[in-house]
């Protein structure tokens, strides 16, 4: 079975530092299972989820990734899970729906609309936000497996946004599979 | 994992653009109801129709809810009247009309069509009863739809039954003349009527159709709007060719039909009943900015009926089947632009300034569907000019193998230029001028039957 670890690292962005960070897994024989990453501004970021043998402890992967060239250092995290996960079972929720929320920028939007998730039991599986000009959008893809009635979110999140000053438009998360993927059933 | 850009893509289309999908229909058979006299007939077709529709509407409303997306009407169509009541006289296809009007109201769908015949060949005594309750049958029903095939590329056109439908015409807005004749509004007259169009009024559940299935109409002329105005704005006109509109109109009519592809099968899936087609119709509503009228402006022409209107038409109807086809499973019913008078505020504006005249529309729809649709004419104009106008559609659907249609409401009392107005999804328009009223008599007096053409012997 091996162990289940789960690590998180961020640095500079440069080319090869996906290569590098994935050689590191390899010389310690592990087995990426999932990966996600991301640049902001420059910087990369990057969860990961590997399966080492028994033998590696999250020090010896931490001691492995320092010796990464980076202009900053490099910021690591691991921790071995627990509780491991088959990483092929763990599906998205059918009900998964897609918020969009767009207004004029300013301090403590993010916080608001997910202050509102967390009240009404949504989890968000993914948010990404933009600033262009003084507009600022938010794309977030929540979880409403534990909604009961998707109309009282709707009028609810719609005071909580005009508060803000934001327009929001919720759609299931089927909508936009259909408008922009090719296959859809 | 979907991209931000096509997120916010989809976002405007549904708040910005009013996307709808603009009716879901269910095809419900009706052959089996057939009982040993005309009251055992209706029961079982009330019957019939209340358990196969029950959750219909509930359902809709709730896929509609849990997608954002409104679906504006949900209708049922059946298997066309006449072949139900072979045998009845037109006394009891009343009854058989108010029956299904009752069924209709019972299970709270907007409309229901299919007090249609089949007649492109020949005329039973059944269909000439039947053809004879038509007005009767419309006035005394607020939910019923009628329509009649008398023509059809295989058979030619029954001149016969042409005949007797412009004296039906005239009947039913005469009979409805307190309502400006509104009766002629329900009833539309088909060449090659296809048998699973979910639109009215000439949804019907043809004979070659399972036992219940559900089609879908999307429409959007508004979104397709939309989202020309965007791209004109954002590249410029002057960097544009017709083939990027071509392209943009392709590329929206996918987006739209997918939504209604969605909304259908989740539909059918949750009632467990066949999912039929998407028509890939732009129909357009009374509604300011729903109209296809405005995309022939947008597109080039200052007033629609200008010249180059029959080129645009043609240009944007094959977009949007192209765009739509490779976004649904299955494509049928009428698939094109429609261009209802009275129901589009942009061709009614057009034909009250003079700029739209009969014979432009009776040309533009050569190239889309469906025909003649909701046009207000004097109700000075006689029987035998109605069934020539039609006459002439029906000749551009057998020649040219496609659906053609007429819907014509000869308003009682009223001359051309005055306004008439149904409401709600009808609509409004001032009366169309007819030129030449009075002058084809003996050619409909001739009846019998026009040969099919030479290019339908394919055997």
């Amino acid at each position: 079975m091996g162990k289940q670890m789960v690590m998180s690292v961020m640095s500079k962005d440069r080319p090869g530092i996906v290569s590098d960070i994935t050689g590191v897994i390899y010389q310690l024989q592990g087995d990426l299972a999932d990966l996600n990453q991301s640049v902001l501004c420059d910087y990369f970021t990057m969860i990961l989820i590997a399966t080492f043998e028994d033998s590696v402890t999250p020090e010896d992967v931490v001691a492995a990734f320092s010796h990464i060239p980076s202009e900053t250092r490099l910021e690591v995290v691991v921790k071995e899970m627990k509780i491991p996960m088959a990483i092929a079972k763990a599906k998205r929720s059918p009900e998964t729906y897609i918020l969009t929320a767009q207004g004029k920028n300013k301090s403590g939007l993010v916080h608001q609309i997910s202050l509102f998730c967390y009240q009404h039991g949504i989890n968000i599986l993914d948010l990404a936000t933009t600033l262009s000009g003084d507009q600022y959008t938010m794309i977030l893809q929540l979880d409403f497996s534990a909604v009961e009635s998707v109309d009282d979110i709707r009028s609810s999140l719609t005071s909580c946004a005009e508060n803000a000053g934001l327009t929001v438009v919720l759609q299931h998360e089927d909508i936009f599979k259909a408008t922009s993927e090719i296959t859809l059933f | 994992m979907l991209r931000s850009d096509h997120i916010l893509a989809t976002v405007e289309m549904i708040q910005k653009e009013n996307l709808d999908v603009r009716a879901v229909t269910m095809g419900i058979n009706l052959l089996d109801c057939r009982g040993g006299d005309v009251s055992e007939t209706c029961r079982r077709v009330e019957e019939k129709i209340g358990t196969a529709a029950a959750r219909f509407v509930a359902t809709c409303e709730r896929i509609s809810r849990k997608y954002g997306i409104p679906v504006v009407n949900k209708r049922i169509s059946v298997t066309p009247i006449a072949f139900v009541g072979a045998g009845f006289d037109r006394h009891g296809f009343v009854e058989l009309a108010l029956a299904l009007d009752r069924a209709a109201t019972a299970a709270g769908v907007d409309i229901l069509g299919g007090f249609s015949a089949q007649v492109e060949k020949g005329m039973t005594a059944t269909d000439r009863e039947y053809i004879a309750s038509i007005p009767e049958a419309l006035a005394r029903t607020t939910k019923l739809c009628a329509s009649i095939n008398i023509a059809s590329s295989q058979k030619g056109i029954n001149m016969d039954a042409l005949a007797l439908i412009g004296q039906t015409v005239k009947d039913l807005a005469e009979i409805t003349r307190e309502q400006n004749g509104f009766g002629a509004a329900k009833f539309v007259v088909f060449c090659n009527q296809p048998g699973d169009n979910p639109f009215m009024a000439g949804a019907i559940h043809g004979l070659e159709e399972a036992d219940l299935v559900l089609n879908v109409g999307v429409s959007g002329p508004g979104v397709i709007a939309r989202a020309l105005d965007r791209l004109i704005n954002t590249k410029g006109r002057e960097n544009l060719g017709l083939d990027d509109i071509a392209e943009e109109i392709k590329q929206t009519t996918f987006r739209v039909t997918r939504c209604g592809e969605l909304i259908g099968r989740k539909v059918s899936e949750e009632l467990g009943i066949e999912f039929g087609v998407v028509d890939l119709s732009l129909a357009p509503t009374p509604t300011v900015g729903d109209s296809v009228g405005e995309i022939l402006e947008i597109l080039g022409v200052d007033v629609v009926g200008a010249p180059g209107s029959t080129a645009i038409l043609a240009m944007l109807n094959d977009a949007v089947k192209k765009g739509g086809i490779f976004a649904s499973k299955a494509v049928g019913g009428l698939s094109g632009a429609f261009i209802p008078v009275m129901e589009d505020e942009v061709l009614a504006a057009a034909v009250g300034s003079g700029a739209l005249c009969l014979e432009k529309l009776e040309a533009m729809t050569c190239v889309c569907s469906v025909g003649l649709d909701m046009i207000p004419i004097p109700g000075s104009v006689d029987a035998s000019t109605i069934s020539a106008i039609i006459a002439d559609e029906m000749a551009l659907g057998m020649i040219n193998n496609k659906t053609t249609a007429v819907r014509l409401i000869p308003v009682p009392g009223k001359e051309a230029g005055e306004v008439v107005s149904f409401g709600g999804l009808f609509g409004a328009s001032p009366i169309m001028p007819v030129r030449n009223v009075g002058k084809s008599s003996r050619f409909i007096a001739w009846g019998g039957r026009m040969p099919a053409p030479i290019h339908s012997f394919k055997n």
